[in-house]
């Protein structure tokens, strides 16, 4: 695995010189391959090689998985850092290895060595792959996870010198131990180092974390936690094989929406194990409240919190793979299989769904989501309100493995044989500026964006020109309101879609619903809106103009020579089942 | 434009800032003797990080990045050993290019250690660098493989009857394996140069129509040859990869879909794609209602149907084409598991395979095999 460690290098430097104090791992592992010599053909003919040529290098410093070719002083040498250097990100590479650090400069506690007032370095040092060339992982996020580590490391450590002399102490342990076990090479004394120092204890337990799950989870000097997540590793446990990045989960969450909704991965009996005693009592509270089939605003409400601060924690289970986002689970939610779902016959996945649901198979669970179907679909009246119940807990547990993806109905607005005219559409969407919608953060963001587009796409409007045209229109559409006599008909129509372009108007009225004013009025609005543009799906459209299903739908099959309707996955939440 | 093009790429990659060649001086120590530009690298500088330059003799002929956090240093220190010669009895030196330090750097390595063997032998022919003059010799090199690498990603040192050269090769990410059922389309024009002798029998057969398994009978070459040749091109984005095109097939919708009216320049090439007859386009509206209607359950020949592309002067074949490569539909493939305990045929129908390549490997036509399976009722066919 690429993101692992390969090993993990503690250096220090002091008036006495640098050393390296301990690495991990220092035995070799995995001796078991059969060696080349053992099996040599004794008739083959020695392959004497161009004896013009240099010996040929190898440009390796990794032999299955572990470092080589490099000694102790040679890398001791390499991590002593020079002072200015020092308290900054250090990145070094040497062939296919690279190292990263956060070499700390910390103050001696101990009284005596009062006369060199310099201090010492220590330096935790990262030694990872960097087969950058052909590797899906983006390194410089990798490197700054693990710098961070580092950085992290060290200021623990200078704390703990400072409250105790924890690090003189560690290291003058380790010295002797190298110094007493010098005659005996130096894997004995990492040996003895690894049973008396917990410094070296710790270091093992970060490096087995981190190629195991990904989670530290330490408490160095049994005083101070020290908790961090490799997000490149972390999700692995449930999206095997794809490595989700940190710009991914920061994608995600920034499209995150209040009608959004948290789905746990893990059951929620097993809460303690991520709420630490000294947690956040906010995350307790929304955990309480928990529920897959509540959004996100109804979860801020019910645990008494901000929508913000949900935002926050939810982000927060997010990047420590404790949780994913769904849409909320609702009856009218269309599923298909996700089309990275791993079924086949020999997945480990099988077993675990017939031991949490006795008696059924996941193949044949799957399979029902072929095509598009929703709970209402496959709930008919007659149903039991337990088998339903059942139903949902199904799609609860495809959801948390990712083999579920749900279908999301997107419109596009299609007045003419060639779409949409752009000659006046810049004032269009500047009607959004009007306070109408109850989540401001949504419609800041949705502001900005369609101010981006007003510059892009109508580069002659200003913003100012465009917000006073909408307030005028503001008051165009309230006269409206009024106007019902039969003779005014006409008019109105005219002056709903004063701004559409002639040809789209003509083609508009063709409708017969645009005989009815309100089916017309909300067409215009949602329209002008730029709701139609594929950007915002069927829910999303709903939530922000508080409207039912069925107004929309009604009106999206009596629109529908102009609307065109599509379905396809969300892709702010798709992420974590689709390869794209 | 093929120039234009790399040149771009190389700039992507992270110019070269400075180009400097150090040496360890038998009194002064490390020193760089010859730097191009002059002073981009300060003493103090160089004297912080010298240890990973002039290194142990351990890491010799090692290629050694450093990453400060203004720039991003990458050598190969090179130690020549003559008790003769030398003052120390060794001549150390380290030549070293210098970019900003958030670029990438790995296509330069090889760079360098050629440039840095280039260096080694003509030290060994003429003691070129040691003579003390060196600054005056290698300034004006330096300067021309500075310049010639950035603008042109590649340079040529000629020293009277040898030439060598140095190229910067951009480092790709691996080709996938190439298999039976896929249909290699070109989406760039075959740059024209030498092909080996397969690639010359080969492409003319690619058609974006035909499939491996096809091209290698057509073209009468082995199998796996032509699997080799089409990853190559794919290697070098000339070729992509789509899945095989029936009418039987099944596409869905991606959320890609809503640029195709969001940017202009896409739906023209788009529109001039999917034509049937370039003189008479189609209009968007057509062409987007069949993307539109592409979903889970619908086969190209229920649109066929429904829509009758040929009158909306829409190719159906080149709109498929089109959606695929631009990446705004997906092809849903269907994937047979078998749920009884018939070891003979828990191998091929595990849910790994799907149809496509099954019908490849035993050679039978995807129809026949499909309503063969949906009879079975052991078989369960998954759509993702």
């Amino acid at each position: 695995m690429e993101v692992s460690p390969l090993s993990i290098i503690l250096v220090k430097s002091d008036s006495k010189g640098d050393r390296l104090l301990f690495r991990y791992p220092f035995q070799t592992r995995c001796n078991d391959e059969p060696s080349s010599k053992g099996r040599k053909n004794p008739y083959t003919l020695p392959v004497v090689d161009d004896l013009l040529q240099s010996p040929k290098q190898s440009f390796s410093n990794i032999n299955k998985e572990n470092l080589t070719g490099l000694t102790d002083e040679v890398l001791s040498s390499l991590f002593a850092v020079k002072t200015e250097l020092c308290n900054r990100k250090f990145e070094l590479k040497v062939n296919d290895v690279r190292f990263v650090s956060h070499p700390t400069l910390l103050q001696l506690r101990n009284k005596q060595e009062k006369e060199d007032d310099s201090g010492m370095l220590v330096n935790i040092v990262f030694a990872l792959q960097a087969l950058a060339s052909h590797s899906v992982v983006n390194w410089k996020i990798l490197v700054k996870c693990y710098h961070d580590l580092s950085k992290r490391m060290g200021i623990v450590l200078k704390y703990e010198e400072k409250r105790c002399g924890y690090v003189s102490e560690q290291t003058q342990l380790m010295t002797t131990a190298h110094d007493d076990g010098y005659t005996n090479g130096s894997n004995s004394a990492f040996q003895i180092i690894l049973e008396k120092c917990s410094l070296a204890n710790n270091i093992k337990k970060m490096y087995d974390d981190l190629c195991t799950t990904g989670l530290v989870n330490l408490r160095i000097n049994r005083w101070i936690p020290l908790t961090f997540c490799l997000p490149q590793k972390v999700h692995q446990w449930h999206i095997r094989g794809k490595i989700v990045e940190p710009e991914d989960i920061d994608r995600c969450l920034s499209a995150l929406r209040p009608y959004h909704s948290l789905l746990l991965l893990h059951p929620l009996h097993q809460k303690n194990d991520f709420t630490s005693l000294d947690g956040s009592p906010g995350l307790d509270r929304m955990l309480n409240q928990y529920s897959p089939l509540k959004n996100l605003q109804t979860l801020a409400a019910d645990s008494d919190l901000t929508l913000t601060h949900v935002f926050e924690l939810t982000a927060h289970l997010v990047y420590w793979a404790k949780a994913t986002v769904i849409f909320p689970i609702c009856s009218t939610n269309k599923y298909v299989i996700s089309p990275n779902a791993p079924i086949h016959l020999n997945s480990p996945l099988l077993e675990k769904f017939s031991d949490t649901f006795p008696g059924s198979n996941l193949i044949r669970t799957v399979g029902e989501f072929s095509l598009p179907s929703s709970l209402s679909q496959k709930c008919n009246p007659l149903c039991h309100p337990s088998q339903q119940s059942e139903l949902v807990k199904t799609i609860i547990w495809l959801l948390q493995h990712h083999l579920l993806l749900q279908l999301h109905t997107y419109i596009q607005y299609m007045p003419t044989d060639n779409g949409p005219l752009y000659s006046k559409r810049g004032n269009n969407k500047s009607c959004l500026a009007s306070p109408s919608s109850r989540s401001s953060a949504v419609v800041n963001s949705f502001q900005s964006i369609s101010a981006e587009r007003t510059e892009s796409e109508s580069g002659a409007s200003t913003v100012s020109e465009v917000t006073e045209i909408s307030v005028n229109k503001n008051i165009v559409l309230e006269n409206v309101g009024f106007g019902t006599t039969e003779e005014d008909k006409q008019d109105y129509q005219e002056e709903l879609l004063l701004d559409f372009p002639d040809e789209e108007r003509s083609s508009i009225f063709k409708i017969p619903a645009t005989n009815t004013p309100e089916d017309l009025k909300l067409f215009a609005r949602l329209c002008r809106k730029g709701y139609f543009q594929g950007n915002h799906h069927v829910e999303e459209i709903m939530y922000l103009e508080n409207l039912r299903r069925s107004q929309l739908m009604q009106l999206l099959d009596k629109f529908r020579d102009v609307l065109i309707t599509y379905e396809t996955e969300d892709p702010a939440i798709a992420m974590f089942s689709c390869s794209s | 434009m093929n120039l234009k093009s790399k040149c771009d790429n190389t700039r992507k990659e992270g110019p070269i800032r400075c180009i400097f060649f150090c040496e360890f001086h038998h009194t002064a120590g490390p020193m760089i003797s010859c730097q191009v530009p002059e002073n981009y690298i300060s003493k103090e500088l160089f004297d912080s990080i010298s240890v990973y330059i002039i290194t142990k003799a351990e890491l010799q002929r090692s290629v050694i990045t450093v990453t400060l956090h203004d720039y991003k240093i990458l050598g190969f220190p090179v130690k020549i050993d003559d008790r003769d010669k030398y003052v120390r009895n060794a001549f150390h030196f380290n030549l070293c290019f210098v970019c900003d330090s958030n670029a990438r750097t790995v296509q330069y390595e090889t760079v360098v250690m050629k440039f840095s063997n280039y260096l080694i032998a003509r030290e060994g022919e003429c003691s070129f660098l040691s003579d003390g003059k060196v600054n005056e010799k290698l300034s004006p090199i330096l300067t021309q493989v500075m310049d010639e690498l950035n603008n042109k990603g590649e340079c040529a040192l000629i020293e009277g009857a040898t030439t060598t050269h140095l190229k910067v090769c951009t480092i790709r990410l691996d080709p996938t394996p190439v298999m039976d059922h896929q249909v290699p389309i070109f989406i760039r024009e075959l740059p024209e140069q030498q092909w080996d002798l397969t690639t010359q029998q080969v492409t003319p057969f690619i058609d974006g129509f035909n499939h491996v398994s096809k091209i290698a009978v057509l073209s009468d070459v082995e199998n796996n040859l032509v699997k080799a040749c089409v990853q190559n091109l794919v290697y070098y984005g000339v070729v992509a990869l789509i899945p095989l095109f029936q009418y039987g097939n099944v596409y869905c919708t991606t959320p890609k879909l809503k640029m195709m009216m969001q940017d202009n320049d896409m739906q023209k090439k788009c529109l001039n794609y999917v034509a049937k007859n370039p003189r008479h386009l189609p209009v968007i509206r057509d062409v987007f209602r069949i993307y539109s209607a592409m979903t889970r359950g619908t086969t190209i020949r229920d649109l066929c149907i429904r829509f009758n592309p040929s009158n909306l002067r829409i190719n159906e074949r080149k709109l498929v084409q089109f959606g695929v490569l631009e990446g705004i539909i997906r092809r849903v493939q269907k994937y047979p598991v078998i749920l009884s305990d018939n070891a003979d045929l828990h191998k091929s129908l595990s849910g790994v395979s799907s149809l496509d390549e099954l019908c490849c490997s035993i050679g039978v036509p995807s129809q026949q095999l499909e309503d063969q399976l949906e009879r079975d009722n052991n078989v369960m066919l998954l759509w993702k």
